[in-house]
C-alpha cells in the first residue's frame, strides 16, 4: 500500500480492536453489507452468503486487535478472505469449471416482452452464475465491489491483462445471456 | 498514463470495464476521457452496448443483511473478545479517592461560603435596624443588638 492511498478503514478497525462498540457496530455497517453481497453473486445462493459473510466478520472480529496497518488495506484483505470462503463452497458443493464453456444462450429467452426490474435483476443473477466462475469473480470485483483492476487482479493472482480478458469474456457472455433484454431496450 | 487513446483501446476498456469512466484503469481514465470528450458522438456509439450491460448489471439489487444476520455478527464479535473495557470500581482508582477529596473540600468550601454570606446578611439586617432605631430616636443600640 502506497503512502499516498491511505486505508479508510484504519482507524475504526483499531478502535474496535480496542472493543469500542461503536467501531464494532460502524464496521458492521460498512463491510457486512459488502461481504453479502460479495458472497452472493459468487455462490448464487442467499443462505450460503450468509454463512460466508458471518464467517468472514468472524474472522474480521479476530484479525481486529492484531491489524498492522500499511501492509494491505484492510478491504482487500476482506475481499481475500470472503473468496477463499467462497472458493471452499463452490468447490465442495460443485464442480469448478475453469475451461471456457461455449457461450449459451439464456434458456428462457422468449421470457422477454415487459420484463421488470426485479425480473431483469433475476434475469442478470442467473447469467451470473452461469459464467464461469473467474470470470465471475472478475465481474463481481470490478463492477460489483467497484475494486481497480489492480486490486482484483492482485486478489484473483492474475495478470491485469489476463484480468482484462476474463471481464471481456464474461461481458460478452452476459451480453450474449442478455441479448433479448438488449433488444427490447 | 498513456498519453495518445486510440478508438481499440477505447473500444476494448469498454468491452472490459462498462461504460462508466470510474471504472476504467486509473492509469488510462483520463486519456479515455479525453477521448471521449473529444470524439462525441463516435466514442458514445462505440459505449453503447457496454452501456447497456452497464444497466442490466445494476438492475441486480445488492442483497441487504437481514436484522438476524446483523445481530449474529454483533455477537459474534463479543464472542472473539472484542469487549469494551470494563471500568474500574471508583473506591480501587487513587483518582477516585483525589477525586472524592476534591468534592469533599468543594463542599466545605460552599458550606463556608453559606456561613459567610449569612452571616453577612444578619450583620446587614442587624446594621438596619440599628439605623432605623436610630432614626426613630428610641431605644439605646445596645437593646436591638443586644
Amino acid at each position: 500500500m502506497g503512502a499516498g492511498t491511505a486505508d479508510p478503514d484504519e482507524v475504526l478497525v483499531s478502535r474496535a480492536g480496542h472493543g469500542d462498540p461503536a467501531a464494532i457496530q460502524a464496521l458492521i455497517a460498512r463491510k457486512l453489507p459488502r461481504v453479502l453481497a460479495l458472497a452472493q453473486r459468487m455462490l448464487g445462493d442467499r443462505a450460503e452468503a450468509e454463512d460466508v459473510a458471518q464467517e468472514a466478520m468472524l474472522r474480521v472480529w479476530r484479525q481486529a486487535p492484531k491489524w498492522k496497518p500499511g501492509k494491505a488495506r484492510f478491504d482487500t484483505w476482506l475481499h481475500r478472505v470472503a473468496l477463499n470462503l467462497c472458493y471452499d463452497r463452490l468447490r465442495r458443493t460443485r464442480e469448478i469449471a475453469m475451461a471456457e464453456p461455449p457461450d449459451r444462450p439464456d434458456p428462457t429467452p422468449d421470457a422477454v416482452a415487459g420484463l421488470q426490474t426485479a425480473e431483469l435483476g433475476r434475469r442478470v443473477e442467473a447469467a451470473l452464475q452461469r459464467l464461469p466462475v473467474r470470470q465471475r469473480e472478475a465481474i463481481v470485483l470490478c463492477h460489483y465491489q467497484e475494486l481497480t483492476n489492480i486490486e482484483a487482479a492482485a486478489l484473483m493472482e492474475v495478470s491485469v491483462e489476463a484480468l482484462e480478458s476474463l471481464l471481456s469474456r464474461g461481458r460478452r457472455g452476459l451480453r450474449t445471456a442478455l441479448a433479448d433484454v438488449a433488444a427490447e431496450g | 498514463m498513456d498519453p495518445k487513446m486510440t478508438a481499440e483501446r477505447f473500444a476494448a476498456l469498454a468491452d472490459a470495464y462498462g461504460a462508466e469512466p470510474h471504472r476504467w484503469p486509473v492509469a488510462e481514465r483520463a486519456a479515455a476521457e479525453a477521448f471521449l470528450r473529444e470524439q462525441g458522438v463516435a466514442a458514445e456509439r462505440i459505449l453503447f452496448s457496454a452501456r447497456m450491460l452497464d444497466a442490466a448489471l445494476d438492475a441486480s439489487p445488492a442483497p441487504y443483511p437481514s436484522a438476524d444476520l446483523h445481530d449474529r455478527v454483533a455477537a459474534l464479535a463479543a464472542r472473539a473478545g472484542l469487549r469494551p473495557r470494563p471500568r474500574r470500581p471508583l473506591v480501587k482508582s487513587p483518582l477516585a479517592w483525589a477525586s472524592g477529596v476534591g468534592w469533599a473540600a468543594a463542599c466545605a468550601a460552599g458550606l463556608l461560603a453559606g456561613v459567610n454570606v449569612t452571616s453577612q446578611l444578619a450583620a446587614d439586617a442587624a446594621m438596619d435596624a440599628v439605623l432605623y432605631q436610630a432614626a426613630l430616636s428610641g431605644p439605646d443600640d445596645t437593646e436591638v443588638l443586644g
